[in-house]
């Protein structure tokens, strides 16, 4: 069996001093495999962020390890990779607003990803991408002339330049409306299923659960599986 | 894929007016240089183009082009006359200023000695050397005064045979040449009511002595227009200029440094009072103004450069969040003020070739400057970005989370 595509032991990170401290992670594991979709639920406040910061070695956990691909990469805070590296080979990240370069456009953004990613002719994958999620024809607008919708399609694009592991999504259909927000949910669920990506995502949209392979909930720093999904999960373990 | 292009492509019209904003300043920064190189030249080119190996002047003084130099005219003679000596010619140095069809002209008259020097050591772009002893004059091109025009001075006319270029005093005071004697005639000019003032005034002495009661031939004497007074008829010269061969300069400097009325400076060191005397406060006050608009130029890039950096700051943290290297990041604040300082620079350039020969003062951009300038401004702009890479350095990959 392949090892999972990240594996978190036992993380915990704690914001602040004494009496005013803030415990984000508490012992929290998780393991997500590839072609996995999952949701991260919660209340504000409630740890997710920081999870994700945690699982996108963008802000690593005091204590416990990450896994990734069956290595350890960090552990008790401190980096035993270039984690850089890591993310820009292996990670994909799309996040509530768009996030897109402003003075790139919307083929340039993928076409830059793919390069950091060290893929050759990142200008034709990148217009393969944009075509897959059906932006090509605004492949030489600028972000702020694209609506949210195909802001978020052309960041999804980014996101998968790399041809990543692991994709960690904060909150991305914040910002659309319902029927567009289900389309951006769907498309998750066919990269993750068509291309073999463990997709986690941070959400509050509670309408568009079923996409999920498996539900996590966070609530004062701690994780446990939430509500089943109507989709059994096809290969992944809390 | 070239970020730093990119950024700039999206930006390009703010880019160029900052671009075009650095050029006006570095324009200033690049014309007081060669406004004060200028200068020097100026100064310098004036001895120079005398090829006198010594400079002799009255006792004590610095010479002409500091303060007001007499020396008697039996100098000439008497410099001539000591061993070793090739050619001892007079020199006089005067500024004008006349009313030239409707113009101000300010010139600076230096005497040549005629016969022996008509002007061969100039510079001529044009024209030829003097070729009679009066009425023909060779001037700076500055002055305006096309070959073969004649310019009035003391009520006689001067045909321009001759054009030299960049013959300018340290004031840049365009200069003319003529003979020593044709100088000397300008110096003295005075209206006819002066003149005639001063025979009624050598009339009435002349009937207060016993002489003059009783030789009343004196009276149509002193009365004639074509009498002068003695002591008017030999002015004195500037400065002697002597030429001495090289076996010979030691003895011959020895034996006029010994005579009580004159000092004798070489060529080399009469540049040097002309330098330090003369153009010394101009250069310090040039040197600060190009200091202190350096450091402006340089603070309003490191301005342009940090606030270009901080406006993409979430695309920083972005890209570091994808995992862009460092390097790549820090490359692009680096190109951005590189490219801001050589499109200033040529901006620069152009404007100055297109503005200075407009200058009243001459703009001299010596091969020094060329290829100072340019890399005076890539290390102001080097320097001006560290604050902006400064700030890249510190954008945290997490705030791309932070929505």
């Amino acid at each position: 069996m392949d090892a999972p595509a990240v594996e978190a032991r036992r993380l915990t990170k704690t914001y602040g001093h004494g009496s005013g401290a803030v415990r984000a992670l508490d012992d929290v594991s998780l393991s997500l495999a590839r072609g996995t979709v999952a949701a991260l639920l919660g209340p504000s406040g409630s740890g997710k962020s920081t999870l994700v910061k945690a699982l996108g070695f963008v802000s690593p956990a005091e204590h416990g390890e990450v896994r990734f691909g069956g290595r350890v990469v960090v552990r008790d805070g401190v980096a035993l990779a270039d984690l850089a590296a890591l993310r820009r080979r292996h990670l994909g990240f799309v996040f509530q607003k768009a996030n897109l370069t402003t003075f790139l456009d919307a083929r340039e953004n993928v076409e830059l990803a793919c390069e950091l990613s060290g893929k050759r002719d990142g200008r034709r994958r990148a217009r393969e991408l944009l075509a897959y999620l059906e932006v090509s024809h605004r492949e030489r607008s600028y972000p702020e002339t694209l609506s949210g919708g195909e802001q978020q399609r052309v960041a999804i694009a980014r996101a998968l330049a790399n041809e990543p592991s692991l994709v960690l999504a904060d909150e991305p259909t914040a910002a659309l409306d319902g029927a567009r927000s289900r389309v951006v949910m769907e498309l998750f669920r066919r990269v993750a299923h068509e291309r073999g990506a463990a997709v986690l995502i941070v959400t509050h949209d509670h309408r568009a659960l079923d996409v999920f392979d498996v539900l996590y909930e966070m609530e004062d720093g701690q994780l446990r599986p939430a509500t089943s999904p109507p989709h059994p999960p096809s290969r992944s373990s809390p | 894929m070239n970020l730093a292009l990119r950024d700039v492509r999206r930006h390009l019209a703010r880019f160029l007016g900052t671009a075009a904003g650095l050029g006006l300043l570095l324009t200033v920064v690049i014309a007081m240089q060669g406004i004060y190189a200028g200068m020097v030249d100026d100064a310098t080119l004036l001895t120079r183009a005398m090829q006198a190996d010594f400079w002799v002047v009255q006792r004590d003084t610095r010479g002409p082009f500091a303060e007001a130099s007499r020396v008697d005219p039996s100098l000439e003679a008497r410099a001539a006359a000591v061993p070793g000596v090739r050619a001892a010619r007079p020199y006089t140095y005067q500024l004008i200023q006349r009313d030239h069809r409707g113009r101000v002209l300010r010139i600076a008259l230096v005497g040549l000695g005629w016969p022996d020097d008509p002007g061969t050591s100039l510079p001529l772009v044009q024209g030829r050397r003097l070729q009679q002893p009066h009425g023909e004059m060779i001037a700076d091109t500055s002055l305006g005064i096309p070959l073969g025009e004649t310019l009035t001075l003391a009520g006689e006319a001067y045909r321009v045979v001759g054009l030299t270029r960049n013959a300018l005093t340290s004031g840049g005071d365009s200069v003319a040449f003529l003979t020593v004697a044709d100088t000397q005639l300008v110096a003295l000019e005075q209206p006819p009511e002066a003149l005639r003032l001063e025979r009624e005034r050598v009339l009435e002495r002349l009937r207060r002595t016993d002489l003059g009661r009783g030789q009343p031939g004196l009276e149509d004497l002193a009365a004639d227009p074509r009498w002068r007074a003695p002591a008017l008829a030999s002015p004195p010269h500037a400065a002697v200029l002597v030429q001495a061969g090289p076996e010979s300069r030691a003895a011959v400097r020895e034996v006029l440094a010994g005579w009580g009325d004159v000092t004798v400076y070489t060529q080399a060191e009469e540049e040097a009072l002309l330098l330090g005397g003369v153009v010394q406060r101009a250069r310090m006050q040039i040197g600060l103004f190009t200091v202190i608009l350096t450091l402006t130029a340089g603070v309003i890039v490191t301005m342009v450069i940090y606030n270009l950096s901080l406006e993409k700051t979430h695309d920083l943290a972005v890209l570091k969040l994808m995992g862009a290297p460092s390097a790549r990041l820090l490359g692009l604040v680096l190109q951005q003020s590189w490219l801001l300082g050589a499109l200033g620079y040529a901006a620069a350039w152009a404007l100055g070739e297109a503005v200075f020969p407009l200058f009243p003062r001459r703009v001299l951009l010596t091969p020094t400057l060329t290829w100072l300038a340019p890399l005076v401004t890539f290390g102001v702009v080097t320097v001006a970005s560290v604050l902006g890479l400064r700030h890249v350095l510190r954008v945290d990959p997490a705030r791309a989370l932070e929505g």
